[in-house]
């Protein structure tokens, strides 16, 4: 059965499929195949000797007809009794009974643990060996070596799939292990319908119940006192009978406001790391990973320069998929001009976000001054200062024209702004001072960040 | 056509006809029975493309014909004229039908547009006994998958072992029921003997034959065909040319536990837990002790149960649990007094055996429980 014949058949069928009724065409045209047509005679199979029977006897005439004005010729035509079944590309075909050894062991997956998130996927360079390794120790040694493990660090650094991993790496190891991911929202919800319901005793047994218990971004239990109080007792209980405990946050336990006294060195209680941001080099190796996943050619200078580009993990692999849609719309090459062209819109929609009062106010706060003075007239050393920042983030980072940036700050003349940020980009070469320019702009937000 | 018949002989054979009428179909004519007599015998038939019926009935026939009849009308008619002669007639379009102060006339359609049944038999390949078929199919065919997404799997295997027996075998994926050992009586001349993948509903009208005779097999592989003849009917389907899953493979060869159990004490135990499974997962779990089983089912809606039955366990304590439906299937087609069920850890396959029954296996793929 060629692409050929598959092709010409589908077309003879789509212009019968007109002329019969549709009962008729489902019932007796829609499983028939041409298998084979040469020196003028075509063959169809159908699937039983009854279909062949009323197909030679009833429609004979239509489908010669048809068939003799695709092909032009004067077709004999042959019918025979033969089914054709439709591939199946899946593996498992023959249901999870025949799945074969490996994967009858494993069965669907964690609920909400993305398998893809294993150890095995992660690159690993000195920004986070050494929670990547004590996550590995972690799954190899439930509950004995470091209880709890609490992972710590900024977005976008793989918390998440490290604990992802610790959950696969136990699953795929041990079937018999209870292992239950879910969020520090997921657990909020749980605690707060388990009280609606008046049904604790439920929801205690499903967490205390397991032999390992992974909350992500932990940090949001903060001010939430019965949530804090049920994660408190979950872990002792945990603890206690020796399931290992994994949790992740933002930032170290002793930094998590809101958070009582006693859940804070409790989470202290085993391993604390945390992962920094990925260095460049590790970012590199981060998109290349991603490319190949997607399997987009993504060349080592090309991950370098969209590498440079952000410290969030997340972001880059955001920026890549970006460039990937743009290299197959326009079906070319992947240019440089395509990831400049990528880069420079990012950086624009991030952007755009923030309005120019917020970087005013951050300016303020950081000199612990007041935006009516900034836009005033006052000349104080400090304002001038102040002044002069403020035009020169909202000048190269908002992209303002030097009309809008005076009209913002009190109605100045553009001169007086050209003036300042000519005067900020002298002083920038100075450490110090690039320092606290940068200060204020991390505040703002990381995007602004070079 | 024209013929005279009894009406107790046609009111045995049509219900069974009535069988192949296609109940959905989109093909008018499938929701007929050809009427047809032809030297000296008359026939009734029914097809829905997948499988036909056809059986012969006694008649006094005056003159040859065919002519084709709404299946479901015509049925109820014939079934409520409960003795007596009756005589059925063509003019030109019409079929008539008269008897004992009945006289009825039937809009009909062209039988030339009815499907052929069969050209030709095909090979004979060998004759089952119909206790064989009765003793040994039902026990199986329940297993097959009844979607047409897999073809191999809503079929059942006829797999030729030795000269003169086969297995039979069936699965949809998630269980399996066997049956090694089923004898049959072979032709000489068949070389190829008895093997063969057929749909699974010819094979459940083949359970339900009323008559006891013996059955003819016959296969045509030009035709794709399956033919089982007893006495005045004729069972055709197609066969399924797909490949059957390796079977063999799956069948666990060890076990951890093994326990014994009363098949009635079971079997109630299942149905009573699953008024609670089937309000959600349809999970039933067995914890498996020294001397007893639990079954256990929850829905967070009614309730729980928890039903004790007792059994006789070697090997480890173990817990597994199945899908209800599966374990209710089983346990409602097999008869005997005694089940035996092995298990090597929750996530392999579960296995069930008849000691009366060497020859019989069950396989269930668990369902794996977080929690």
């Amino acid at each position: 059965m060629t692409k050929e014949n598959q092709e010409l058949w589908k077309a003879i069928l789509g212009e019968i499929e007109t002329e019969v009724s549709r009962a008729i065409f489902l019932t007796l045209f829609k499983h028939t195949f041409l298998i084979s047509f040469e020196n003028g005679v075509m063959t169809i199979a159908a699937s039983s000797v009854m279909i062949v029977d009323l197909l030679q006897k009833r429609y004979y005439q239509i489908i010669k007809k048809t068939v003799d004005k695709h092909t032009g010729l004067s077709v004999k035509i042959i019918f025979v009794p033969k089914t054709i079944f439709p591939e199946i590309k899946t593996d498992d075909k023959d249901g999870p009974l025949f799945a074969g050894e490996e994967k009858s062991t494993i069965i669907g997956h964690l609920p909400r643990v993305r398998k893809e998130y294993t150890f095995q996927t992660m690159a690993v360079s000195s920004s986070n060996q050494l929670a990547y390794v004590s996550a590995q120790t972690v799954a190899k040694k439930i509950g004995t070596a470091y209880n709890p493990l609490f992972i710590y660090g900024p977005v976008g650094v793989g918390k998440t799939h490290l604990i992802h991993a610790i959950a696969n790496k136990v699953f795929e190891e041990s079937q018999d292990k209870k292992i239950f991911y879910i969020t520090s929202e997921g657990f909020t919800n749980e605690v707060v319908e388990a009280i609606r319901t008046n049904d604790t005793a439920r929801m205690k047994k499903k967490f205390r119940n397991v032999d390992i218990l992974a909350i992500d971004d932990v940090q949001f239990v903060a001010g939430k006192e019965r949530v804090q109080e049920e994660l408190f007792h979950t872990f002792n209980t945990l603890i206690d009978k020796g399931a290992q405990v994994v949790l992740s946050s933002d930032r170290p336990p002793s930094e998590i406001k809101k958070l009582e006294k006693r859940l804070s060195s409790r989470f202290s209680g085993g391993l604390t790391v945390d992962i920094e941001p990925p260095d460049f080099e590790l970012r590199t190796a981060i998109l290349l990973i991603k490319a190949k996943k997607y399997d987009f050619p993504l060349t080592i200078d090309a991950a370098k320069k969209i590498a440079e580009h952000s410290q969030d993990a997340r972001k880059l692999e955001g920026i890549l998929l970006r460039i990937m849609t743009e290299a197959q719309s326009i079906e070319g090459e992947l240019s440089n001009n395509i990831i400049e062209k990528v880069l420079y819109n990012n950086n624009k929609t991030a952007l755009s976000y923030y309005h120019p009062d917020e970087i005013i106010n951050n300016v303020c706060s950081f000199y612990k001054i007041k935006p009516t003075q900034i836009k005033g007239v006052k000349r104080d050393a400090l304002l001038v200062r102040a002044r002069q920042i403020a035009m020169y983030i909202l000048r190269s980072r908002l992209n303002l024209s030097y009309v809008e940036i005076g009209n913002i700050l009190g109605g100045r003349d553009h001169t007086t702004i050209m003036h300042g940020v000519e005067k900020v980009e002298g002083l920038l070469s100075g450490e110090l001072f690039s320092d606290e320019v940068n200060k204020i702009i991390s505040t703002t937000g990381g995007n602004l960040v070079d | 056509m024209r013929i005279l018949l009894l009406s107790e002989n046609i009111n045995k054979k049509l219900p069974f006809v009535s069988h192949a009428v296609s109940s959905r179909s989109q093909l008018p004519i499938l929701s007929n029975f050809l009427l047809r007599s032809q030297k000296g015998k008359f026939y009734i038939c029914a097809t829905d493309l997948e499988i036909g019926i056809e059986e012969n009935i006694p008649a006094n026939i005056e003159e040859d014909g065919e002519i084709t009849v709404p299946a479901r009308v015509f049925f109820e008619f014939i079934s409520g004229i409960q003795k007596g002669k009756i005589l059925l007639y063509t003019k030109e379009t019409s079929l008539f039908l008269e008897s004992d102060g009945i006289k009825t006339v039937f809009q009909t359609m062209p039988p030339g547009d009815f499907p052929k049944l069969y050209e030709d038999k095909g090979g004979k390949q060998g004759t089952l006994k119909k206790d064989v078929v009765e003793k040994n199919f039902a026990k199986v065919v329940f297993a097959a998958s009844q979607d047409n997404e897999r073809p191999a799997l809503s079929g059942v295997l006829f797999k030729k072992e030795k000269r003169g027996s086969f297995s039979v075998v069936a699965t949809d994926g998630y269980r399996l029921s066997l049956k090694r050992d089923v004898s049959v009586v072979e032709e000489e001349e068949s070389s190829d003997g008895v093997g063969f993948l057929a749909p699974v509903r010819l094979i459940k009208e083949l359970i339900s034959l009323k008559n006891n005779g013996d059955i003819g097999i016959y296969s045509s592989k030009k035709n794709n065909q399956i033919m089982f003849f007893q006495d005045e009917t004729v069972l055709v389907g197609r066969l399924i040319e797909a490949e059957f899953p390796n079977y063999e493979k799956i069948i666990p060869s060890d076990f951890s536990s093994r326990t014994v159990l009363d098949r009635r004490e079971l079997h109630q135990a299942v149905k009573s837990s699953s008024i609670f499974a089937r309000e959600t997962t349809n999970i039933i779990k067995f914890s498996l002790e020294k001397n007893k089983i639990t079954l256990s089912a929850s829905a967070p809606s009614l309730g729980e149960s928890r039903i004790d039955v007792g059994a006789k366990t070697e090997g480890e304590e173990n817990e597994i649990a199945f899908n209800a439906r599966y374990l209710l299937e089983l346990l409602g087609n097999i008869e005997e007094e005694e089940v035996v069920f092995e298990m090597s850890g929750p996530l392999n396959p579960g296995v069930f055996k008849i000691p009366e029954d060497p020859n019989f296996l069950h396989i269930i793929m668990p369902i794996r429980v977080q929690g």
